[in-house]
Order: structure tokens, then C-alpha cells, then sequence
């Protein structure tokens, strides 16, 4: 095998839309043969950690992330669980306590958290707070999916931030997906950093971060359609009326070369 | 599921910015994959100048490769030029199909001047048939129509058309063109957005031939089918480009977020207050 063989995997399976992982999956063991399955298991697994997927967990889905994990396990301090997951199945196994709890101030962030995230998305919602190693550091997830293969589109909304509670410090990514692919292949990819340096509450200022960007979304596809769509093919010719064709096209040149002999 | 298969699901599914890259990448998995991906793969176009006609830009794809060389539709030359030894293999039209490939080149230069305002077109044919003899109108042949506009800018569309022409036979001897079309559109915003990736349709349309057209007849009546043809499919396509990615798009995007459904719970909880002291008095 070329010694590239691992890397060419992971770079593969890195690019796959979120909801049709399984699929990526089939179509490389068919092409790569039982030999990748190894190398495709490991991809996998990087990919569902940095992509914040969620994880179905006793029919609650908790997002995994490299802050979460501990050893080969991840653990929810909201339900004091850690477990395994099949990261293929997206499932939780092996499911036991952990007593790692929430500080007042990490519990009343998560529940700010919750409010915001049930009321504006309207996908699959997940949502985490979780702490770092510095005491007040904690990270915040949220992620809405929603997968529709028989209608061949499937989207994804991710938005990753950390926080400082004593500085105030928020700073994170906002990444959407969608992908189209009924007779086709049509990608839309969304990604912005963003920051606000005096979030007195972490969640206000998540709520205020994402309605901008929504609204910079929704500005960017007037700006895409009306300018850079525009510009590549007219919907109509100059003329206004569709070509006739035959021995007589020329006629257009002429037209056109005798009009710019006039403005010479 | 054939390796084949599996390649074509995959690039169906991978970001389609990048199809080029995650096409070598397949070939590296799987070499026995190269010939038929490589023909049947739709990336962007390639542009290059014919030496031979004042540098005149056209396009590359499979259908006019050579080694690594590419025919221009203007000289009828490769380019960069292959040796004597390798020229001798190397496939060209015959006279007849020769001429009405450059009627249609010239055909489908105005056809994009007119739509495109500036890009690049070429037009590649070549007979289905042997046997034509060269004042002999010929029967079946095939061809690529190719479109781009946009090179080096930040949004592109390539229109690759693929079709075959076919004689129906039985009693009116009609003629049919079969038409596969791709578009590859990408657009991008300064800011980090992008909507890109490339839509297929096939066409198929039947002309019954005028009796016993003269050679040169022939050749402006083909031309003339193809050009409506793909005049109709390209107007089509272009209001379906436009349905799916900004249409569509937004609206799978509101089944992930919608912050106007805050707004919508509190104003029915605010109406509800409302109702409910009115109820009250």
C-alpha cells in the first residue's frame, strides 16, 4: 500500500457532508477493499470529534468533542454519564455515572443555553457547555442538523465558542453546510469567526453573534444572485430575443462590428 | 456495487470544489479507475491559446486530448504540438465533419457573445460512422459543446454539452439529437460563502431532415437544431441553477435555524395575554 494510503482516507472522509457519513463509508470500502477498514474507523472517529457530532445517548443526544473525552470514553456532566460511542452508528454504549458536576456558574450558563437553543433552531438541536483546564474557561456547542437523503439535500448549523467567565472573553466559528444533490452535486458552505470582548452574559451575546450572521447570510445570497450569478450568463441576449440560428448568424457580427465602426 | 460505482456515489457527495483533487485521490486508491473516471468526470475547463490563431483561446476537455495535448477548434492543430510519429494516430475529424465543425465553432462563438458577453467557446466533433466519404453528407456523429465564462475570477460556469446525433431510420428518416448537459457553477462572496457544484439533464429532440439537402445545407441544418437545442436547454438550466441554489439552499437552511420563530412564539404568547384580559373584563 502507498504510504499515502491513510492520509488519501482521511482527506476523503474529512470532506463528507455530516449525513451521509455511512454512505462515504460504503462507497470507500467498495473502492479501497477490506484493507482501509481500518484507516476509515480511525477517520471516522476524528471526523465525528471535529465536527461536534452529536451522539445518541439513552434517546438524548450529547455533542463529543476533544473536551469531553476522557481516555477512550466521553463524558455529559449534565446527566453525569460517560460512554463509548459507535461512531458509525452515532450511538452511546457502554453507558455509566460520573461524577463530574457543574459550578453555579457553568449550570446557569447551560440553562441560559438550552433556552436559546430550543426556541431558535429548528433542526435536530444539540447543545454542551463544558469546562476546560483552566478553571474558567468552559466551551459552548451548539449544533442543529437536519438530514432528508430521500429528498437529496441534507444541512448542518455548527457554532463553537469559548468563554472566559471572569474576562468576559467570547470568541467563536459559525459553520453551515448544505448539500443538494438531486441531479447534482450543489454545496453551500457558510463560515465566519466572530467575537465580542464584554460579554457580561454569554448567551445574549451568542443570540446577538448568530441573528448577524443570519442576516450577513441573507445579504451575501442577494449579493451572490443579483451580481455574480448575473454576470456570467444573461437570461437573454442583447438583442432581447432568442438566436435564429442558420446561415444567417452571422448577421449578428456584422450588426455588431458595423455598430462599433459607427462609435469608432 | 461496482469500484466505478462507488467512485461516482463518493463524487457525488464530496465537496465539489474540490472534485479534481478527490479524482486523483480515487485514481491513487484504485489506478484501474483512471480511463473511465477521467471520461466520464465533468471539472472545469481548461483554456489554452492556438499559436496558430493569433492565440485565440479555447477549451480542453477528454474529447480533444492527445497524449497531453489538446486540438484546437480554430487551427485544427494540437497544441502543444506532438511529434510527426505520435500525429499519425492522433484522432481528427473527416473533411465533411471537419467543415460543419467549423460552422458550428463560428455559430456557437456568436451565441456566446451574445449570452456570455466575453468567455470562451469551443465545439469538438467526430464521426459515429465510417465511411463517409467527404462530399457525402454525413450520417451519425457526435460532438462536445463547451462554454465557460469566468477563468481566473471568484464565480465560474462551465457548460459542457455531450450529445450524439443519431439517424432514427423508418419512414420519415427523422434525425435525434441526444443532449447531456452539465453546468459547473461556482460562486463565491468576498466574505467566507460558498455556493458551488454542478447540475446534470439530459434532452433528447427529433428533426425530420429536408429532402435531399446539398452538402453545405446539411452541415447549417445540424448546426442550427444544435444551436436551438442548447440555446432552450442552457435558458432552462439557468432558471434551475438559480432555483436550487438560492432558493432551495435558503430554505434548507431555515429547517436548521429560524430566530423568527422567537419572535412568532412570543408575539402568539404576547396575543394570547391579550385575548386572555380581554376575556377577563
Amino acid at each position: 500500500m502507498p504510504s499515502n494510503f491513510e492520509t488519501i482516507i482521511e482527506s476523503i472522509i474529512s470532506d463528507a457532508p455530516s449525513g451521509e457519513i455511512q454512505d462515504v463509508v460504503k462507497d470507500l470500502k467498495t473502492i479501497a477493499g477490506n484493507q482501509a477498514e481500518e484507516a476509515i474507523t480511525e477517520a471516522v472517529v476524528h471526523y465525528n470529534i471535529k465536527n461536534l457530532i452529536p451522539i445518541e445517548v439513552n434517546r438524548e443526544l450529547v455533542i463529543i468533542s476533544e473536551y469531553n473525552k476522557k481516555g477512550s470514553k466521553f463524558f455529559d456532566p449534565v446527566r453525569s454519564i460517560a460512554f463509548s460511542v459507535d461512531h458509525l452508528n452515532r450511538t452511546g454504549m457502554d453507558v455509566e455515572s460520573y461524577d463530574q458536576e457543574y459550578t453555579a456558574q457553568q449550570k446557569s450558563l447551560y440553562e441560559d443555553l438550552e433556552r436559546y437553543a430550543s426556541k431558535n433552531f429548528t433542526g435536530d438541536v444539540a447543545y454542551a457547555v463544558y469546562p476546560r483546564d483552566e478553571p474558567d474557561d468552559v466551551v459552548i456547542f451548539i449544533s442543529s442538523t437536519r438530514y432528508s437523503p430521500g429528498n437529496f439535500w441534507n444541512g448542518h448549523w455548527r457554532s463553537s465558542y469559548t468563554y472566559n467567565l471572569k474576562s468576559q472573553i467570547l470568541k467563536g466559528t459559525i459553520d453551515i453546510d448544505v448539500h443538494y444533490f438531486e441531479d447534482g452535486n450543489v454545496n453551500f458552505k457558510f463560515s465566519k469567526d466572530v467575537e465580542d470582548n464584554a460579554a457580561s452574559s454569554a448567551v445574549v451575546s451568542i443570540k446577538t453573534l448568530e441573528n448577524e450572521v443570519e442576516a450577513e447570510m441573507s445579504n451575501s445570497f442577494s449579493n451572490l444572485n443579483e451580481k455574480e450569478f448575473k454576470l456570467l450568463r444573461r437570461r437573454l441576449p442583447v438583442t432581447r430575443s432568442k438566436i435564429n440560428w442558420g446561415k444567417g448568424i452571422g448577421t449578428y457580427r456584422l450588426g455588431k462590428d458595423s455598430a462599433e465602426t459607427q462609435l469608432n | 456495487m461496482s469500484s466505478y460505482e462507488a467512485a461516482l456515489d463518493l463524487l457525488r457527495r464530496l465537496d465539489p470544489t474540490k472534485v479534481e483533487q478527490n479524482l486523483n485521490q480515487l485514481i491513487k486508491l484504485d489506478p484501474d479507475l483512471a480511463e473511465d473516471l477521467l471520461a466520464s468526470v465533468d471539472t472545469p475547463l481548461k483554456v489554452k491559446k492556438d499559436p496558430s490563431a493569433s492565440q485565440k483561446e479555447f477549451l480542453c476537455c477528454d474529447y480533444n486530448r492527445d497524449i497531453d495535448s489538446h486540438r484546437s477548434p480554430w487551427s485544427n492543430k494540437y497544441v502543444p504540438a506532438l511529434s510527426a510519429e505520435d500525429l499519425e494516430e492522433s484522432p481528427f475529424p473527416s473533411d465533411a465533419i471537419r467543415t460543419m465543425e467549423v460552422l458550428a465553432n463560428d455559430s456557437f462563438d456568436i451565441y456566446r457573445d451574445l449570452y456570455y458577453e466575453g468567455g470562451v467557446s469551443s465545439v469538438y466533433l467526430w464521426d459515429l460512422s465510417d465511411g463517409t466519404s467527404a462530399d457525402e453528407a454525413p450520417n451519425d456523429f457526435a460532438g462536445v459543446v463547451l462554454l465557460k465564462k469566468g477563468e481566473n475570477s471568484r464565480s465560474s460556469w462551465d457548460a459542457i454539452h455531450v450529445f450524439e446525433v443519431l439517424q432514427e431510420g423508418g419512414t420519415q428518416g427523422q434525425v435525434s439529437y441526444r443532449i447531456t448537459t452539465t453546468i459547473i457553477l461556482h460562486l463565491n462572496s468576498e466574505k467566507k460563502m460558498t455556493l458551488a457544484g454542478n447540475l446534470t439533464r439530459q434532452t433528447e429532440r427529433s428533426f425530420v431532415p429536408p429532402g435531399h439537402p446539398s452538402l453545405e445545407q446539411a452541415g447549417i441544418w445540424h448546426v442550427s437544431n444544435l444551436g436551438s437545442v442548447i440555446e432552450e436547454v442552457e435558458s432552462q438550466m439557468r432558471n434551475q441553477l438559480e432555483v436550487v441554489y438560492f432558493e432551495k439552499t435558503k430554505d434548507i437552511y431555515r429547517e436548521l435555524r429560524d430566530s423568527s420563530q422567537e419572535t412568532t412564539t412570543q408575539n402568539r404568547s404576547a396575543h394570547e395575554e391579550v385575548v386572555k384580559g380581554l376575556q377577563g373584563m
